[in-house]
């Protein structure tokens, strides 16, 4: 026998072993006795193939949209939008717009300088808001104006917040492969039910479920008097809330060389600064145009270092946003030339770089904060009008490196995705068992078995040795394609299995061409070494082709698809490759083992 | 010399295949045609009412919480459920609660259309037409809402839906009171599942049901859109395939013939209106997969005689082709048939459904590869002969 023969003998072999060795922790698991592997094992081997929802069940979590704050959003723009219409289309100074109140109570309150200017108010641009605002009152002395959100209109909103949400998490959750999750809507709530997965993986699907990924860009109000008010209260208060400080920040910018100082609350502790910011006193409350949010920044040292130090300080900042991850069309992990850590790049649409180099322009030498969940992720200085539409987030919090990735890369999915329209607060959680009780699924085995049998002795008749040849080959099929998926930690539903059975329908057919092939060639008077030659060479291409326009539609599936279409997708692909490689090379050589030993030979058992 | 086989058909059979595809052809293209009509015919006839019978996973439906006072397994359940005539429901055991389910099954609602309409317009005589400003009920909830213009009495609602014949367990104000908005809890779902699982379970099975509530559809719009986008992109690439590696007469026939498979599969789950779910869409993929595999290999077979015998006609070629291939054909159709039909008789629920659409599939997807695939290739072959406007012996031969 040829050289080249035991050389695939060995290669094929060695894939074999290291399939069984993947397959080997999922198998022990669905037979309750994986406490016999030993732990080096399984720390080496950690991939699984999970049960789906209907066969093993899973996690079963129920968010509740809150829809209020989807509403007093929409509250807040309007505000601004009336506002600027007043400035600009009807040239009113100083007119301000506020919202008092949440959700459904938000009530825009208008307020003027002049009380002549109240009557600017009128019909064309109550009009224009009138799908969304009606008019609750006007106070005769001041001209003070306020509106109530419509009622259907905050139908809508709310409603669009639940729907919106549902897709959001749908597709984040598809963004970590986690397949067949179900993400459905109930009523005001949204129900998402997860297999199997591990605790860890648990954790992190829910955290990229939880996070609303709003991300804001406004500027701070540097200098103010009311911070110098409000550090000076802070000074007095010290002994009442521990831990609490005041900070200086000085900075020079670059270009005009104009000096900047501003003071700052800090503390290690977020609780004593949101405690301290809630106990103020009356006539200290933060101005309803401005909030004060905080950075979780590192100490530095003398020697301008980051130490493992963090601390909370707060930023006093304008309450409306310059720019949002509306406006946001990419997002990516990237790294930062100075400290060499992961960071994530944002790129704005047309219109938001247009908008941010006109704010970066306006405000230079100022401070902008990039805000995401209202949280400050950062504070650069502007040092120069900033075009070209890109930004970059830095990550605080970690300070693992690789947690550090870990959370660019979940950032970059959640941005990629959009925010949610409103947040989500968790209100049930709980194990759900499998929706497939044991007799079905021993119904469904049963059915699966006498399928698989059928083909196995359907070949045998038909085919004798080379049947057996091509039930060898299957059995190999389905020990490689399940590796596969215990590799990509793929999730096994009841169809799922069914669609593996089925593959080993299909696998016997490239068998069949080939067979049929040699038979031809046999017919033709070739000798059984030549027939098998030629039958392989010739029906090759025939089977390859086959292969590659499944292999196409199934990455294009998956390339589109989402949930189930991609988890569809996956298997498909899996069994294409396996089934590839199990009939063109691995029955190829138990074809040559066949009639290479005897070469005289003048039957084929086929 | 030449040795014996055990075979299905003989190998030197000849059949005309390509002579008779005109009527199979016209066959085919009627039961195309019935396959779509059976969707708007299936909206009136009665007991059906959605142009597919669309499982919870894409219609959305009820979910129930509900707790029994002894042990019963989800299968129990859901054949009391089946026997009280909420065919299709899904069991989710609570195995954190005692003895507790989630129960899902498709839109059933507490309120008929014509209902709703009856409570609508009857609200709408008594309190006054320009009162009523709206009136919300969502298929398969157990709650309508109303908002008028005016606020009255939470009775004088229940009054005048009784007076329509509609019997709700309690009526109140809802939301932000300026708004009013009236909450109408209706009679009834609850209480009607109560009556089928303890029917079948035994009096007092069901302890409590603590919780009703419509969800809406597991598969949205948009995977559905993604479905389409994903399924045509695929189509495209497989097209683009097959042009670089045999050329684009072969592309047309190859995706008709699937597309062919897809709407007869559905037109199957139309006419005999069992359950179209998430599990009927992964097999109708795999029948495309299926069918594809098939006419790649006889168009195979095809090109390698086309460059073999230049002076035969194109769709004597063709036939010829088939028929070699015929054997592995009816071979490969069987085993995968022998697989699926073991499911579909032995096999339960989803299962079944996923197995009767392959066994469907199985016998189409044939079919088509021979009498849907190959005439549209010969007939494109004639056509771009045509076009070439070679003044070669016959038009029927093939191009180099």
């Amino acid at each position: 026998m040829e050289r080249s023969f035991y050389y695939r003998v060995a290669t094929y072999s060695l894939i074999t072993i290291l399939s069984v060795m993947a397959l080997l922790p999922s198998l022990a698991e669905w037979t309750n006795k994986s406490e016999r592997l030993p732990d080096w094992y399984k720390k080496a081997f950690s991939r699984k193939i999970s049960l789906g929802l209907d066969l093993q069940g899973g996690l079963h979590l129920v968010y509740e949209v809150q829809v209020d704050k989807a509403v007093s959003d929409k509250a807040d723009r309007l505000a601004a939008q009336i506002e600027e219409k007043l400035a600009r289309d009807k040239k009113v100074k100083g007119a301000r717009v506020i919202r008092e109140g949440d959700g459904a109570e938000a009530r825009l309150r208008v307020n003027f300088q002049n009380k002549s200017d109240a009557k600017k108010l009128d019909g064309s641009l109550e009009r224009e808001f009138a799908k969304y605002l009606t008019r609750d009152g006007q106070n005769e002395q001041t001209g003070e104006t306020v509106y109530k959100m419509d009622a259907d209109y905050i139908d809508e909103l709310r409603s669009y917040a639940v729907s919106q949400g549902v897709e959001t998490i749908k597709n984040r959750v598809d963004k970590l492969g986690v397949s067949e999750p179900v993400v459905q809507r109930k009523q005001n709530d949204i129900i998402v039910e997860l297999a199997g997965l591990s605790q860890a993986d648990f954790e992190r699907v829910k955290s990229l479920i939880g996070k609303t990924a709003q991300l804001e860009f406004k500027m701070a109000d540097d200098g103010s008097e009311y911070m110098q008010k409000l550090s000076a209260h802070a000074e007095s208060k010290k002994a009442q809330y521990v831990g609490l400080d005041v900070g200086f920040d000085a900075w020079q910018q670059k270009d005009s060389g104009q000096q900047h100082t501003d003071v700052y609350l800090k503390a290690k502790d977020k609780a004593v600064l949101e405690k301290f910011l809630k106990e103020l006193p009356p006539e200290l409350t933060v101005p309803s145009d401005h909030q004060i949010l905080f950075e979780q920044t590192s100490r530095r040292n003398d020697d301008g270092e980051e130490t493992q130090d963090k601390v909370w300080r707060s930023y006093y900042l304008h309450r409306r946003a310059e720019l949002t991850g509306e406006y946001l069309t990419d997002a990516e992990v990237q790294w930062d030339p100075n400290t060499g850590r992961p960071e994530v790049g944002i790129t704005f649409d047309s219109e938001g770089a247009s908008l941010f180099e006109k704010v970066s322009g306006a405000n230079i030498g100022r401070r902008m904060a990039i805000i995401l969940d209202e949280k400050v992720s950062s504070a650069p200085t502007i040092e120069g009008r900033i075009g070209g539409g890109r930004a970059r987030i830095t990550l605080g919090g970690f300070s693992d490196p690789y947690q550090l990735q870990q959370e660019a890369k979940d950032l970059v999915a959640v941005l990629r995705t959009g925010a949610l329209p409103a947040p989500l607060r968790k209100t049930f959680e709980t194990q759900v068992g499998a929706t497939l009780g044991p007799e079905a699924v021993s119904k469904a085995r049963t059915s699966m078995v006498i399928g698989t049998l059928a083909v196995v002795i359907f070949m045998l008749i038909y085919y004798r040795t080379a049947g057996l040849i091509a039930d060898i080959a299957m059995v190999f099929n389905v020990v490689y394609l399940l590796a596969i998926m215990a590799l990509i930690q793929a999730t096994l539903t009841l169809p799922g299995i069914a669609a593996v059975v089925l593959t080993i329908g299909m696998a016997v057919d490239a068998n069949i061409i080939f067979y049929e092939r040699i038979r031809e060639e046999l017919r033709a008077g070739k000798t059984p070494r030549q027939a098998v030659e030629n039958g392989f060479g010739r029906a090759f291409w025939t089977v390859f082709d086959a292969h590659v326009t499944n292999l196409v539609a199934g990455v294009v599936l998956y390339s589109y698809g989402t949930g189930p279409i991609r988890g569809f997708a996956v298997s498909l692909m899996a069994g294409i490759v396996c089934n590839l490689f199990t009939s063109v090379w691995l029955s190829r050589v138990m074809f040559d083992f066949l009639v290479g030993r005897n070469k005289k030979r003048a039957t084929l058992s086929i | 010399m030449s040795q014996q086989f055990f075979e299905l058909i003989r190998p030197d059979h000849n059949f005309d295949f390509v002579g008779k595809t005109k009527p199979l052809l016209i066959s085919s293209a009627i039961l195309i045609v019935l396959s779509f009509l059976m969707l708007p015919l299936n909206l009136i006839i009665p007991g059906r009412g959605h142009a597919l019978n669309f499982a919870i996973d894409f219609r959305g439906g009820t979910e129930m919480r509900v707790d029994f006072s002894k042990p019963v397994t989800p299968g129990e359940i859901r054949e009391a459920m089946d026997a009280g005539g909420y065919k299709d429901s899904e069991v989710v055991p609570l195995p954190e609660f005692k003895h507790a389910f989630l129960v899902r099954f498709p839109a059933v609602s507490a309120l008929t259309p014509e209902q709703a309409k009856r409570a609508e317009s009857s609200l709408r005589d008594k309190l006054g037409q320009e009162s009523l400003r709206k009136f919300e009920f969502s298929d398969g909830g157990d709650k309508a809402y109303v908002r008028l213009n005016k606020a009255v009495e939470p009775s004088q609602i229940q009054d005048i839906l009784r007076a329509a014949d509609i019997t709700t367990s309690q009526v109140q104000r809802f939301g932000r009171p300026e708004d009013n908005t009236y909450e109408i809890v209706l009679v009834g779902l609850d209480q009607e599942i109560r009556k089928a699982l303890d029917g079948k379970l035994g009096q007092g099975a069901v302890a409590s049901i603590p919780s009703v509530g419509s969800v809406g559809a597991k598969a949205g719009k948009e995977l559905r859109d993604n479905g389409i986008v994903s399924l045509l992109a695929a189509i495209g690439f497989i097209m683009l395939y097959i042009l670089v590696r045999f050329d684009f007469r072969y592309g047309p026939g190859t995706v008709i013939a699937l597309l062919h498979d897809a709407i007869f599969v559905m037109g199957a789950f139309a006419v005999t209106y069992k359950e179209f779910s998430l599990t009927t869409i992964a097999a109708i993929l795999t029948v495309i997969g299926y069918s594809m595999n098939d006419t790649i290999v006889v168009f195979d077979r095809i090109r390698e005689n086309a460059n073999k015998m230049r002076d035969k006609k194109f769709s004597q070629i063709v036939n010829l082709s088939v028929n070699e291939t015929l054997s592995r054909t009816i071979l490969t159709s069987a085993t995968v048939f022998l697989v699926t039909l073991a499911m579909n008789i032995w096999g339960t629920g989803v299962i079944r459904d996923f197995a009767f659409a392959m066994n469907v599939g199985v016998i189409i997807g044939t079919f088509s590869s021979v009498f849907i695939a190959s005439p549209i290739l010969i007939w494109l072959n004639d056509k771009s002969l045509q076009s070439q406007k070679k003044p070669r012996r016959s038009s029927g031969t093939t191009p180099a």
